[in-house]
């Protein structure tokens, strides 16, 4: 398992609000998008849309969704599933923990393994 | 819960047809499925007045999924034209009659059948030269015609004509636009952001001509306009861009209810119980009972193909949203979400190029419409503030600072 990165503390990203981790610092090929959702939970999503060229982070977060601040296409925050148009294609989650007061990434690791 | 249809026929594959294909499957509907239409592969039809238009996007980029998607959604793919429904009594499947002679029957079938582009009556609308804009072939030809020489006359300045002009104007094209109206889609977006919108049109170098066309003579590319006030405009091509009619023609002979649009309801279900309908060609029956506005716009066809996907397979629908739409013309990306002709007042915020914004505000001081340009994410919040009917503050929503998703979420 990669190791995690604390990306920011808790209390920096609002509720329904979300920072981007750029790919240098994660070590993957897209930015991450760190989603703190109006539900108190935190997600991460590849940062760009996989319909076309737009940040997720600049999104509607709602629950365990996002939607694209362009296009409107919406995806869950928990497994990165396409949910509808104009999206087809879903995109990768990764896993994110709050400890000790801080948010941490877990590149490339699936929330779903957690 | 009722038992799933053991097979389900689409008839038509715009955006409410493929929505509620990828939504049986997203349900894990595991029943056969069929998708009829006579282009084949679904395709968006928003970039058909622009992009598509322009020739910066090609055909194949214009389909929603590629064909591997069907096979991997288990997805029959039929291009064809059903020609006539029967509907059954109710307790057989209904059967589709295709223009190829086969016969389709189905557990349960989708009325996704969109609408065609309004005809005028007047004489010369079928001269070579003269065009509506529905299909990705009307685009094609249209796009045939448009080149630094052409002198496009577009009768209709709603959201069709409206894109279209600045299209023909970014390939080089004269381009003249005539309607009626002093303000078109006033009622639609609001007047302030009518006006802002129809000022765009000066600033491009689009003509417009306050007036209604009586005939349309000349041949090859040299037309007249000829209109009703006896003035004439000369064009190289002419766009009828006059509004959509719903195609509700197998549901009429079928022998549906229809009231300008398939009468449906919140699940998407006819006057049939195996027969659903959405999109363009719906129209949906209030809780009231009363049929309401029939919209004509790529969300609500989404939003319906989704319900009524539920709708076949016994589930909830998805939660209802506002109404909202999307346009762009000149660079300018426009969103309305809501309704701005509601009574009561408009608060404008930022300016052109900064934000600007009209809200439409109902005389109980809820918030009824949006209307934005380049707004990002305003319109989105806006949306969350209509459904949510709180009553705003007049002054918050004018100021410039107010972030309004913070407002949207409740926050101070």
């Amino acid at each position: 398992m990669s190791e995690g990165i604390r990306v920011a503390d808790v209390d920096e990203i609002d509720e329904g609000e979300a920072l981007t981790v750029d790919a240098e610092t994660a070590g993957t090929a897209d930015d991450i998008a760190v989603f703190h959702s109006d539900n108190g939970r935190f997600y991460a999503l590849n940062d760009t849309c996989t319909h076309e060229d737009a940040s997720l982070a600049d999104g509607w977060i709602e629950g365990d969704e996002v939607e694209c601040p362009i296009h409107s296409a919406r995806f869950c925050l928990r497994t990165g599933e396409a949910l509808c148009l104009p999206a087809l294609i879903n995109t990768k989650a990764h896993r994110v923990d709050v400890r000790d007061g801080g948010v941490w990434l877990y590149p490339n690791v699936s929330p779903l393994d957690a | 819960m009722v038992a799933a249809p053991a097979s389900i026929a689409v008839v038509g594959g715009g955006i409410a047809g493929f929505s509620a294909v990828r939504e049986l499957r997203r349900h894990g509907y595991a029943g056969e499925l069929s998708l009829v239409d006579p282009a084949g592969l679904p395709y968006d039809r928003p970039p058909l007045s622009k992009a598509f238009l322009a020739g910066t996007l090609d055909r194949l980029r214009l389909q929603l999924a590629p064909g591997q998607w069907y096979a991997d959604n288990r997805t029959t793919v039929i291009a064809d034209t059903v020609d006539k429904l029967d509907a059954g009594n109710g307790t057989e499947a209904p059967v589709l009659a295709l223009a190829s002679g086969r016969e389709l029957a189905a557990d349960a079938v989708l009325l996704a059948t969109g609408a065609r582009a309004r005809r005028l009556p007047l004489p010369g609308m079928d001269l070579p030269g003269v065009f509506t804009l529905r299909s990705a072939g009307d685009a094609q030809a249209l796009q045939a015609y448009l080149d630094a020489d052409a002198h496009l006359v577009i009768l209709g300045a709603g959201l069709i004509g409206a894109e279209v002009a600045g299209t023909a104007r970014g390939l080089g094209a004269a381009v003249t636009l005539v309607d009626p109206a002093e303000l078109p889609a006033a009622s639609a977006v609001g007047v302030d952001m009518a006006g802002y919108l129809h000022h765009l049109h000066a600033v491009h170098g689009t003509k417009y001509v306050r007036g209604a066309a009586a005939a349309v003579t000349g041949a090859g590319k040299s037309l007249l306009v000829e209109l009703a006030d006896g003035g004439t405009l000369r064009g190289t091509a002419v766009l009828v861009a006059a509004g959509s009619e719903p195609e509700t023609a197998l549901a009429e002979t079928a022998g549906l209810s229809v009231d300008g649009g398939v009468l449906v309801d919140a699940a998407g279900r006819t006057s049939h119980p195996r027969i659903f309908a959405a999109g363009d060609s719906s129209r949906r029956i209030g809780p009231d009972g009363v049929p309401g506005r029939r919209f004509e716009h790529w969300d609500a066809a989404r939003r319906t193909g989704e319900a009524a996907a539920a709708g076949m397979l016994g589930v909830d629908p998805p939660a209802e949203a506002v109404d909202w739409f999307w346009s762009d013309r000149y660079g300018v990306h426009l969103e309305v979400a809501g309704s701005m002709a509601v009574p009561g007042r408009t608060v404008l915020r930022g300016e052109p190029g900064a934000g600007f914004t009209a809200f439409r505000l109902g005389v109980d001081g809820i918030l009824a419409g949006v209307a934005a340009v380049d707004g990002g994410t305003a319109v989105r919040a806006a949306r969350k503030l209509i459904e949510s009917g709180r009553i705003l503050d007049p002054g918050l929503l004018r100021d410039p600072g107010t972030d309004l998703r913070r407002l949207a979420r409740g926050k101070p």
